[in-house]
């Protein structure tokens, strides 16, 4: 059977501004995910999801609580770990690209593995993978500034994707796209996942989380329900969705 | 209630604040440091050159305020896009825009005028320090020039006062030209496009050609004569330019070429270093010809100044001749260090108009004179006078001879007798003691001590004309001619430098508030925070690095116009020197803007939050 790809266990964080009433933004959230997943995280502002996000991604630490990525505890790692671990295991994909303007698509693509000190050739070989993968073999020398949204976002996805990680977080990845674009992203990342790749996406978007295959809810700091598409088409699963966060809300 | 919250959005960010408070401080107070010599009529048109040094002031006034004007403005836009969201909410919110045009008028002129009545203060107290350390450590008295000066206080306030309501309306303006919601997402995305090969290719050679010109011109001035200055200039500006905007930026495409940019985060570093060089090619243009404007000026500057004691040493082998000195002038000189000093016996017969002096003693210890063997280039010789030179009178020797004797018998002859003849002579014997010093810098306090002693002797002979003999006294003379020249050129060296260098630095962190989310992505991606930093070093080392290297090669050229026209002496060691000295300045300002900058743009990591 599949492996665990990230597991958190009983996470809690405590916002302690000095002066202010201390703020208890997630409290106790276990779960995890399977390889080669695609789940989704929803909820309203302020209901933690960036928070665990943060957390999952080791770029913030919980006040109590451990969180397990391919079976290590990134909990307790030093910052030159964490760093490492991030560039190794973990993609990113932002709301807003995040695309350095004076490096080509091909030199963003690259920039997890030159962190690595990969190897020239062997870089230039991943990089063309990758963009071949999200379809973007073409553009490779542009500038981001000659890119659409949606060709931005596919060379981040690229981005994410280019070192192999264990799992790739999104955060909001859709938030600057139109409906074009943003569908044609999700259906990117669902051809990514079904070649084994695991994917979390955060995201307070119904359209967007109907593309991953499980929801978690999460409100007030703790996760409320779960629902799976379980074989449901994919609007099916929409409208499963808009019914649950109709009475989840409230 | 709009002032209230408006108060408050600086106290969220006084950090940012902080920054641009003090750079408008330093440059009030550059401002202002220069503008104590600008203004002060009497001390500029003191020195040697007179009225010329009033025209110097006012082009060089001009310029400063040129570049005041420049840094203002980086400043203005800095606070503009600090306090841009603030004002979008207040839009939203549903203040009107009049009131908030109004309210950014008023903001800008309060950080303006705060800034300069500190930045005022500051100049005042930088002046007082640098003044007093300069004129102990080149040895001049500064008369006619006090650190407090009115007349510059007001330019100061005018001129500051001028460009920030200048400064308040263009934000205004740009204001009133933004609808709320781009202000509430003034998040700038840079547009980046990558410069045609073409045109960078002739612009490079183009550069290259303007700036070898501009060198030759400079190199060649016996030939170009007065030409060469304005060619100089207009080639040397033009070449710089286009050498920044497309000459470095090739470079670094190259090194992006090579594989050493699939190291680490070397191609980020390099091609951000490659986008700002082409962002702020006029500030570095600027940044690079003030960098040679002061290092040139301090370099002429200690040149005169190591100059005046050459000409003394040419002038004569002693420092100071004392006729029968007191015993509180023999402590004096044997108070000074490194220095040879040499007793002859005279007697004076007014009569026959004739100081005689005892032949042995001359050839025991053999009287020294100095010569120029190279009057251009300064170069001097000192030699033991031979008996038949010391008798000729038109000898250099004996010349020398004739100095050191007290004003009171400098008009007779001098005489060389045998020591029966000396003895036979009725008269009182008087002692001649000279004094030769090694370092007259050092000596000189002691020497103006002793001499101030002769003048109170021989008071009414001094009054007359014939003043103290000695090198000493020629080199307190030129002192006093070139003092005021080399104060000047050390004094606005370092004002310049201090200048460009914060242009610099504010530039760089201006535009930190954009690199943030880079560096977030960075470190996000999983670059190490050493990673992130040392990036950071190589980035502002290129821009600080870059403008100081054209600058010192325009000076190394520049200065083959002084060497050529022989007004300078060993002109490349001072040179030396004074680049040395200058880096040093300018790296701490390095320093400081890494350190800021990194502070800025760095994610704190999850252990520091």
């Amino acid at each position: 059977m599949t492996a665990e790809i990230v597991r958190t266990n009983n996470l809690h964080k405590t916002y302690d501004q000095n002066g202010a009433k201390p703020y208890e933004a997630l409290k106790g959230i276990t779960f995890s995910v399977q390889q080669g997943e695609f789940v989704g995280i929803m909820g309203a502002s302020g209901s933690g999801k960036t928070t665990l996000l943060n957390i999952m991604a080791t770029l913030d630490q919980p006040t109590s609580g451990s969180v397990e990525i391919d079976g290590k505890d990134v909990t307790h790692l030093t910052p030159n770990q964490m760093s490492d671990f991030r560039s190794e295991k973990l993609g990113f994909i932002f709301q807003d690209f995040n695309l350095l303007e004076t490096l080509t698509a091909q030199e963003n693509i690259a920039l997890p593995l030159s962190l690595q000190n990969k190897k020239a050739a062997e870089t230039k070989r991943a990089v063309v993978a990758a963009a071949k993968k999200l379809g973007i073999d073409e553009l490779l020398t542009k500038y981001p500034t000659q890119l659409s949204g949606g060709q931005k976002q596919r060379v981040a996805a690229a981005r994410a994707l280019v070192a192999n990680p264990s799992i790739i977080f999104g955060d909001e990845p859709t938030g600057a796209l139109d409906s074009t674009n943003a569908r044609e992203l999700l259906d990117t990342l669902t051809s990514i996942n079904q070649q084994g790749v695991s994917i979390l996406l955060v995201t307070h978007d119904p359209f967007s989380a109907s593309f991953c295959k499980r929801i978690l809810f999460i409100k007030d700091g703790k996760i409320g329900d779960e629902i799976k598409a379980d074989g449901k088409s994919r609007n099916e699963f929409y409208q499963q969705i808009l019914e649950k966060l109709g009475t989840f809300e409230q | 209630m709009l002032f209230k919250i408006s108060l408050s959005g600086v106290k969220s960010r006084w950090k940012d604040y902080l920054v641009l408070f003090s750079g408008m401080m330093i440059t009030t107070a550059i401002f202002y440091m220069f503008e104590t010599i600008s203004t002060n009529d009497k001390f500029t048109t003191n020195s040697p050159v007179g009225q010329n040094a009033k025209v110097v002031f006012i082009f060089g006034s001009i310029l400063l305020a040129i570049i005041t004007l420049v840094y203002v403005f980086y400043a203005n836009n800095f606070l503009m896009s600090m306090r841009k969201h603030d004002y979008g909410l207040f839009m939203m919110l549903g203040a009107k825009s009049k009131v908030i045009s109004r309210l950014i008028i008023l903001e800008t002129l309060v950080i303006g005028l705060a800034s300069t009545a500190v930045g005022i203060v500051i100049g005042v107290g930088v002046t007082k320090g640098l003044s007093g350390l300069l004129s102990n450590q080149i040895h001049v008295s500064l008369t006619n020039f006090s650190a407090f000066y009115m007349p510059a206080v007001w330019t100061t306030v005018i001129l500051f006062l001028v460009l920030f309501v200048i400064a308040g309306l263009v934000n205004a303006r740009t204001f009133f030209k933004t609808s709320a919601l781009n202000l509430l997402r003034s998040n700038q995305e840079s547009d980046w496009k990558d410069p045609k090969k073409r045109t960078l290719w002739i612009q490079a050679i183009l550069g290259l050609v303007l700036l070898a010109a501009g060198y030759y011109a400079m190199y060649d001035i016996n030939k170009l004569l007065l030409m060469a200055i304005p060619i100089a200039l207009v080639t040397i500006i033009l070449g710089t330019y286009f050498v920044f905007n497309s000459f470095f930026v090739m470079i670094l495409e190259a090194v992006q070429r090579s594989s050493i940019s699939f190291k680490g985060l070397n191609n980020f570093t390099v091609s951000q270093l490659k986008f700002r060089i082409r962002d702020y090619t006029r500030i570095l243009s600027v940044v690079s010809l003030l960098f040679a404007l002061a290092l040139g000026a301090i370099t002429v500057g200690i040149g005169f100044q190591r100059m005046v004691p050459m000409m003394a040493n040419g002038n004569n082998a002693y420092a100071v001749g004392i006729t029968n000195p007191s015993s509180k002038m023999k402590s004096l000189v044997s108070g000074i260090n490194n220095k040879n000093q040499v007793t002859y016996q005279q007697k004076v017969n007014s009569q026959t108009k004739t100081i005689y002096y005892r032949s042995s003693q001359f050839k025991n210890q053999p009287f020294k004179y100095a010569h120029f063997t190279n009057r251009t280039q300064l170069k001097s010789q000192v030699n033991d006078a031979q008996l038949s030179q010391l008798k000729d009178q038109t000898s250099e020797a004996y010349a020398g001879l004739n100095n050191v004797q007290s004003p009171l018998t400098r008009n007779l002859r001098i005489k060389f007798v045998s020591n029966v003849a000396f003895n036979q002579i009725r008269s009182k014997t008087n002692t001649l003691l000279l004094v030769r010093v090694t370092n007259m810098d050092a000596a000189a306090q002691t020497l103006s001590k002793i001499v101030n002693l002769q003048t109170r002797q021989y008071g009414k002979k001094v009054s007359e004309g014939l003043g103290i003999g000695g090198s000493y006294v020629t080199y307190q003379l030129l002192k006093g001619v070139f003092g005021s020249l080399e104060f000047m050129g050390i004094f606005l060296g370092i004002a310049f430098l201090a200048m460009l260098a914060s242009c610099l630095m504010f530039k760089i962190l201006s535009g930190a508030a954009n690199d943030q989310t880079r560096f977030e992505m960075l470190n996000k991606i999983g670059a190490r925070k050493s990673v992130l930093n040392r990036s950071i070093l190589i980035q502002i080392l290129g821009l600080f690095l870059l403008p100081a290297v054209l600058g010192i090669i325009d000076v190394a050229f520049g200065l083959q116009m002084f060497v050529k026209a022989n007004l300078l002496h060993n002109a490349y060691q001072t040179f030396g020197w004074s680049a040395l000295g200058f880096s040093v300045l300018y790296l701490i300002y390095y320093g400081m803007t890494v350190i800021i900058y990194s502070k800025i743009v760095v994610p704190k990591t999850r252990m520091e939050k």
